[in-house]
């Protein structure tokens, strides 16, 4: 069972939510549905750090590693000379590291998004009738009868 | 067994059993006589030399043709042969593109009653002729009644050796009346002063190799004159001679002159005041012991130094220098021709050359007639004007013409000349019979039309010099329905007797040979191509009765009225012969890099007084004749003096020296004008000078991108590790005279497209090896430049090419891998050499050229870069051959095509990480630098700076 | 907006303003869409017709290996780059007037990297080749060469059209969400399955301004990246003209200024033609025009620096290739450039001027004719003269060449086109967000 309130603008959806927070009502059990992000909500419910940073951080890591990894095995693989330069030519490398760093890094923060957010959501994706609202809704979840 | 073994083997077995399975392909038939061992000898993949003789052009340069498949790949002169040393010209290089060439005729031809020439059988075209012959020759069966009996007449180009003999036994046999051959150079001025002055209608040989001083006057030694790759080469040989020098004059600009380690500028009309000069002072001192001339000299003008050098337009130090010079001179070669004796006094400077010649003992030293030219048979301009008189008045009965195009080059356009009223009076032989391989203009106006087959399919000989007997042999099976003038002869002759069978000419030369020389001499000739013969020493003596006659006669007109227009020979059509050639058109003219079409070449002071620009056309007219053409500003030419080249276009003025019979190349009171219209004219360089760029480091600079300086080059990068060899090239500025031999024989061996005059203009030539003129931005000196890949150690292109198409490969070669190119095209934005071609099309060639291919080189698709690869195959080659016998390349054994057929010797190839080679030790020279050495590419390919000009005295 | 009526009111406009100009398209948008298909479609037979000639059919010859197509290459990466500024630098940086321009400069950005990653293919002498770009196992066992710049690009391009479109789309779900709302039938689909099922609960909300954030932090230096990368192309070279070090930092901020020219080009006309005033106003615009000024003084800078390095040099090789800009033959096309890029922006040092939108507009596109101008003259004069004097030759392009480039512009103003009926072209959450400050 849960109690769903539903507000038009972002100060009586805050004023509410503190309200609710301050009344005792479990911080986990509140969920908020809004337009755009509420940092002020944010700071009441859940003031831990997203997990989408590691997500970013790994991918970034592996992505460079990945660059240098994979431009020197390539050129030992069968080293051919070109230029006169060496055959691991880091300098050249770098490129393709830094960008593989970025690609991975970017990659990963959207994989890590969407696991995170539970996107995406089947259910709601066919169901024509659970919409993104433009208003500001607080909803309580409570232990009903099962 | 590894996966790729694996796949290798089931690839063959699906392949072998796609073999089996389509053997009724008419594909497959023809690979089926390779599945057993061929029994004629012809090994796929393995290729056959054939020693023959280049008949490009009369020269006679003993050529090594390569067979391979059946198929006729290159040519290359024998190392050994006493003309060409081993070298051949442009024109020699090309010549294989004729035995392939899709215009050529392939069956007999005769005209129909509308003109139309419909093809038909030899037995036909044989009757035809045997009728005519007879016909007119007094058998009057036929209802048209002759009037007057007429002559028949056979006219051909210069011929040689045996072939002459069969001429004369055909002629003697049908009664036809041989006439004087027919030459555009035909060198009747030369041939008519020795006449007069030794009783010697000759063309001595000249010895550069031997003299200590040349002093040519108007000779295009290295261009046309006599046989241009053998002047190459011992002037080659001479250069490195501390004792040599050379001094040439003329009066317009020519690739020879600018090779002389002195040039000077002489008016036209002004050699035979020069003559005068050195003569008188010859004779003065007493320089060959009994060979007075004095008396003579007093019949020669007699100015002050001031007149002379006024007549001539030298100065007068230059002058005295030149006479002091000649005399001082141990061993000296005075050669006069070209423009210098084929303009109104043409002969006189012949005779007086002749003169002067005697007179300083160069006989039988530096000029020999033991040794001469055969031009024995050829006759002169005179004899055409005869011929063509004859032909008016009715008088000439069956015409033969027998490699002979007097209308190819100039009978097109304007003129009333003897060739243009030749052509008039053609019609009035009752029959005209033409002889040769391609229909030129002249054998379109004939009415039976003999397909002859090529030199490398034909049976002959060549006596080019007097102790030179060359072979001709056929490399490959004729492959068309020809047959070699040696043949058509002799059948045409049984045809007439009614005999039904005929000696081949194969067998009618052999046994002629034989009868002179033995069995021996043809044996060796056969496998060498050549003998050479002991030729007794030559008393020359001066008939003095005629020379003075002569000398009295001599008029010395200087009302020389300027512009003069020269017209002067062309490397690369010699007299016209070789333009069909379209490989001659693709590579530009050294002087100009002008490559497809005409142009005249004017001064700098006449294009500013006319206030044109290269490309401005103008209107050039002497008297009778004109034309339009683009103007090209040629450096160092005179004021006054115009210059086109003989054949670069459709319609060349044409006259002939009345006198000596000679063609004219000097016109006086030529006219220009400006038209105001623009020709887009396909001039390759981007510019002549070096826009102070030092490709060529300039003097004094060398010491700085020397070897030993870009060896210490400051690099990140480690120095390359070569376990064998590190090919590289040497090349000497102070040898190369610019021939462009070298683009033709990489253009021949690499299989390099030809891409015509509309792709030269949108700046997309396919030439791997070119020759850059570099013309000093102060005075006229020119230094030619062979700008190749320079297999860099550090290629700028290597690094950018994103597949690996190009890389270094442990030999130091900057290797092209055609197939892995998808053509970005930034290696050759990146190369500063600007040496790498793509393909921006797929360049096809037409069916029958396919077969000129040379099968070790692949051909590159459309959209694929391609470059000089220091002939890899040929590595290749030398290679496997090494790995056979078990031991390293010996130096010297790979040779790329154009170090191969270099006359002069000026390209060197090697390995440069053994110090021992010619590579190594002239990599290691005071005069080597590498071409923009400072961007630290450390190119394989070092040049010698070109210094011999510079030192004097 | 203080008041709590007008907010609720602002709200809906916002939304209503922005769905409705996906809807019912103008005979004038037609029009458009149709010309640009059009051309789009003209460029790829010309395209084609090329593949089975040859490259002969453009006017590249020996020494200009490089011309049109290399030009419009840059070009359009250089196009691309604004967008990423405009959205992710001016994100990090807290700029309010973003949330205006954002989408349609991300939506700029990735149709403008999808435009010049086919130049690359197309100047290819075997395009059919293309994938051996691309390292991937093969039975070569041969892979690609990471030494040259052009894998540098592959790399650079590929990661920038990559980490584009994923920003692009992160940035629009909750819009997606919202045409959802406002859909029926196949576009309701279309919008649900796009927006994944996004309802903006609190937890998507968290994790979506992390990613947002990071998404911002890696673009912008990716963007710096990918156009430095392309300069190498040209500084990673020995010919001069080309051999520069001052090439990335010159190549990125002629990048921002060609881009920011064309941000103004797409939007005014949209503007007028969505009806987007409230949203897009001319302070946003005074803004952009500020951009432009600072990037054109940045670029003609790096003009006589350029310039000031090669003479200062006494290197006859790049003070010849900078004097053959100036008074060469492509010198015509040089002057054309600096009036473009160099003179006429600084007109925006008046107020008056950088607030008229018809001043601007004119403006933005000279300047982006400048810039092509520039891309053209930096790559062709240098092939043109280099070293060797004797291979020194000229290059015209051929109408091939045109009919591409107009190709390009076809596929990317067809790409927009389609963009502005079928997504939201302004960012409605940001503004309301904007707005609720």
């Amino acid at each position: 069972m849960t109690e769903r309130f539903s507000f038009d603008t972002k100060k009586e959806f805050l004023d509410k939510l503190e309200e609710l927070v301050k009344s005792g009502v479990s911080k986990k059990k509140i969920d908020t549905y809004t337009p755009y992000p509420v940092h002020e909500a944010e700071e009441m419910l859940d003031d831990t750090q997203s997990p989408v940073r590691f997500f970013t951080g790994a991918g970034a890591i592996a992505g460079c590693i990945a660059g240098f990894a994979f431009t020197i095995y390539t050129v030992l693989s069968w080293p051919l000379v070109t230029g006169g330069k060496e055959i691991v030519s880091v300098t050249a490398f770098i490129i393709i590291a830094y960008e593989l760093t970025i690609l991975f890094g970017g990659l990963t923060a959207f994989a890590g998004f969407m696991f995170l957010s539970r996107l995406p959501v089947f259910k709601n994706v066919f169901s024509p009738e659970v919409e993104f609202s433009p208003k500001f809704e607080i909803v309580i979840k409570r232990e009903g009868p099962k | 067994m590894n996966r790729r073994e694996f796949v290798r083997l089931m690839g063959l077995a699906s392949s072998a059993s796609l073999l089996s399975s389509c053997g009724l392909e008419r594909e497959t038939e023809k690979l089926i006589p390779y599945l057993v061992p061929p029994d004629d000898g012809v090994v796929p993949g393995v290729s056959v030399h054939f020693n023959t003789t280049c008949t490009e052009c009369p020269a006679g340069c003993g050529v090594s043709a390569k067979v391979m498949d059946r198929r006729a790949a290159k040519l290359e002169g024998i190392e050994t042969h006493p003309v060409n040393e081993g070298a051949l010209c442009i024109r020699g290089q090309a010549s294989i593109s004729t035995l392939y060439h899709p215009d050529r005729l392939r069956h007999p031809f005769i005209k129909d009653g509308q003109g139309d020439f419909q093809q038909t059988t030899w037995d036909n075209a044989y009757s035809i002729i045997t009728d005519a012959l007879k016909n007119a020759s007094g058998d009057k069966t036929g209802s048209g009644v002759d009037p007057k009996p007429r002559k028949h007449v056979f006219l051909s180009g210069r011929t040689t050796g045996t072939f002459s003999e069969a001429v004369d036994s055909f002629c003697k046999e049908t009664g036809v009346e041989r006439l004087p051959e027919f030459e555009f150079y035909p060198y009747s001025a030369i041939r008519e002063a020795n006449r007069i002055l030794f009783g010697r209608a000759q063309v001595p040989s000249y010895r550069i190799d031997e003299a200590d001083l040349v002093l040519s006057i108007g000779a295009d030694l290295f261009e046309t004159f006599v046989n241009p790759v053998s002047f190459a080469a011992q002037f080659g040989r001479s250069k490195k001679r501390s004792s040599f020098g050379w001094i040439h004059l003329e009066p317009h600009v020519s690739l020879t002159g600018l090779q002389a380690k002195e040039r000077h500028t002489i008016a036209p009309g002004g050699e035979i005041y020069l003559l005068s000069h050195l003569l008188r002072e010859v004779s003065k001192v007493n320089v060959a012991g009994d060979r007075h001339i004095a008396g003579m000299a007093e019949l020669l003008p007699d100015l002050l130094p001031r007149g002379f050098a006024e007549k001539t337009g030298l100065g007068v130090e230059t002058l005295d220098a030149l006479s002091r010079r000649l005399i001082r001179a141990r061993r000296p070669l005075v050669i006069a021709g070209g423009v210098s004796t084929m303009q109104p006094s043409g002969l006189d400077v012949a005779v007086l050359t002749g003169l002067l010649q005697w007179a300083t003992g160069m006989l039988g030293g530096t000029v020999r007639f033991e040794e001469a030219v055969d031009y024995d048979r050829v006759g002169s301009f005179r004899d055409v004007e005869q011929l063509e008189q004859r032909l008016e008045s009715g008088d000439i009965g069956v015409l033969f013409l027998c490699r002979v195009d007097p209308f190819g080059t100039t009978a097109g356009g304007s003129g009333s000349h003897t060739l243009v009223k030749l052509k008039d009076n053609f019609e009035k032989a009752t029959l005209r019979i033409g002889m040769g391989e391609f229909m030129t203009k002249t054998l379109e106006m004939c009415d039976v039309v003999l397909p002859l087959s090529h030199t490398l399919e034909s049976w002959g000989d060549a006596r080019p010099r007097g102790d030179i007997l060359s072979v001709v042999q056929p490399a490959v099976e004729p492959i068309h329905d020809t047959r070699s003038d040696g043949d058509v002869l002799i059948q045409l002759t049984r045809a007439y007797q009614g005999a039904a069978t005929a000696l081949s000419y194969q067998e009618f030369l052999i046994g002629r040979l034989k009868v002179r020389h033995g069995s021996a001499t043809i044996e060796k000739l056969l496998s060498e191509g050549f003998v050479k013969r002991r030729v007794e020493p030559l008393t020359v003596t001066l008939d003095r009765d005629a020379l003075t006659h002569h000398l009295r006669r001599i008029i010395y007109d200087d009302s020389h009225v300027k512009p003069v227009l020269v017209v002067a020979p062309s490397i690369r059509f010699f007299d016209g012969r070789s333009r069909g050639l379209p490989l001659l058109s693709e590579i530009p003219d050294p002087l100009t890099t002008v490559s497809y079409g005409g142009w005249v070449s004017i001064s700098e002071a006449t294009a500013e007084e006319l206030t044109v620009k290269d490309t401005d056309e103008v209107t050039v007219s002497v008297s009778g004749w004109k034309t339009a053409l683009p103007v090209k500003i040629q450096k160092g030419l005179p004021r006054g003096v115009m210059m086109i080249q003989w054949a670069s276009h459709d319609d060349t003025p044409f006259d002939f020296d009345r006198m000596s019979g000679e063609m004219m190349t000097i016109y006086e009171g030529a006219a220009i004008a400006k038209t105001g219209r623009s020709v887009a004219i396909p001039a390759l360089s981007g510019s002549l000078t070096p826009e102070g760029r030092k490709v060529i480091p300039y003097l004094g600079e060398e010491d700085q991108h020397h070897h030993g300086e870009s060896e210490g080059h400051p690099t990140f990068y480690p120095k390359h590790e070569h376990k064998d060899y590190r090919w590289g090239m040497v090349i000497d500025l102070d040898l190369c005279i610019g021939c462009s031999a070298c683009a033709a024989a990489c253009y021949i061996e690499n299989n390099i497209p030809v891409v015509g005059a509309k792709l030269h203009l949108d700046g997309r030539e396919m030439s791997w090896i070119r020759i850059e003129p570099v013309y000093a931005e102060e005075g006229d000196n020119v230094e030619f430049l062979p700008m190749l890949c320079q297999h860099c150690e550090n290629a700028p292109c290597e690094t950018v090419c994103p597949v690996y198409a190009t890389y270094h490969n442990p030999e130091g070669l900057n290797a092209q891998v055609y197939n892995r190119c998808v053509g970005t095209r930034y290696c050759s934005n990146n190369c500063p050499y600007k040496v790498r071609r793509f393909n921006w099309f797929d360049f096809k060639r037409p069916d029958d050229k396919n077969a000129t291919v040379n099968p070790e080189v692949s051909i590159r698709g459309k959209g694929v870069m391609e470059k000089c690869t220091f002939c890899i195959q040929r590595i290749r080659g030398a290679r496997d051959t090494a790995k056979d016998e078990k031991r390293k390349i010996k130096d010297g054994e790979v040779i790329p095509a154009c170090a191969q057929t270099c006359p002069t010797n000026a390209i060197h190839f090697g390995n440069l990480e053994d110090e021992t080679t010619e590579v190594g030790r002239l990599a290691k020279s005071e005069r080597a630098f590498q071409a923009l050495g400072f961007l630290g590419t450390d190119p394989g390919v070092y040049y010698l700076r070109g210094v011999w000009k510079k030192v004097h005295g | 907006m203080d008041n709590l009526e007008d907010k609720i009111a602002y709200h809906r406009a916002v939304e209503h303003d922005v769905l409705s100009a996906m809807k019912n398209p103008s005979p004038l948008y037609w029009v458009g869409l149709l010309v640009s298909a059009a051309c789009f479609a003209l460029g790829m037979s010309l395209w084609g017709y090329q593949i089975w000639k040859g490259m002969g059919v453009s006017g590249l010859n020996n020494p200009v290996g490089w011309g049109v197509y290399i030009t419009d290459f840059v070009f359009w990466v250089g196009i691309a780059h604004s967008g990423t500024l405009i959205s992710a630098v001016l994100f990090l940086f807290r700029a309010r007037f973003r949330s205006a321009f954002n989408r349609s400069a991300e939506a700029m950005t990735v149709f403008a990297v999808m435009t010049a990653g086919l130049f690359p293919l197309i100047h290819l002498g075997r395009t059919w080749f293309f994938f051996w770009l691309l390292p991937y196992p093969n039975q070569r066992l041969l892979w690609v060469n990471f030494r040259s710049p052009l894998m540098w690009d592959v790399f650079a391009v590929s990661t920038y059209f990559t980490i584009s479109a994923v920003f692009f789309f992160v940035g629009m779900i909750p819009d997606l969400a919202i045409a959802k709302r406002f859909h029926n039938g196949v576009r309701k689909w279309l919008y649900s399955v796009l927006s994944l099922g996004w309802v903006g609960s609190f937890r998507q909300w968290k994790h979506y301004s992390k990613l947002y954030m990071f998404l911002a932090a890696f673009a912008t230096p990716l963007v710096v990246s990918v156009h430095s990368v392309v300069s190498w192309d040209f500084a990673m070279s020995v010919l001069p003209g080309w051999h520069t070090t001052i090439f990335a930092p010159y190549f990125v901020a002629g990048a921002i200024f060609s881009g920011t020219a064309m941000v103004i080009t797409l939007v005014v006309p949209m503007r007028k033609i969505f009806r987007l005033h409230h949203h897009i106003t001319i302070d946003h615009f005074e803004s952009i025009a500020k951009i432009l000024l600072f990037t054109s003084l940045l670029v003609t800078y790096s003009y006589f620096v350029e310039f000031g390095l090669a003479l200062y040099s006494g290197n006859v090789y790049e003070s010849g290739a900078f004097l053959y800009r100036l008074v060469g033959d492509y010198r015509y096309l040089y002057w054309g450039m600096l009036i473009c890029n160099s003179l006429v922006p600084l007109t925006l040092f008046v107020r008056r001027w950088r607030r008229s939108i018809p001043f601007l507009y004119v403006l933005s596109i000279l300047v982006n004719i400048g810039m092509w101008l520039e891309r053209f003259v930096i790559i062709v004069t240098s092939l043109s003269k280099d070293f060797d004097p004797y291979a020194w030759g000229l290059y015209k392009p051929a109408l091939v060449e045109a009919g591409i480039t107009l190709g390009s512009f076809g596929f990317f103003f067809m790409l927009f086109l389609l963009f502005t009926k079928l997504l939201p072209v302004v960012a409605i959450s940001e503004l309301k967000e904007v707005a609720d400050e």
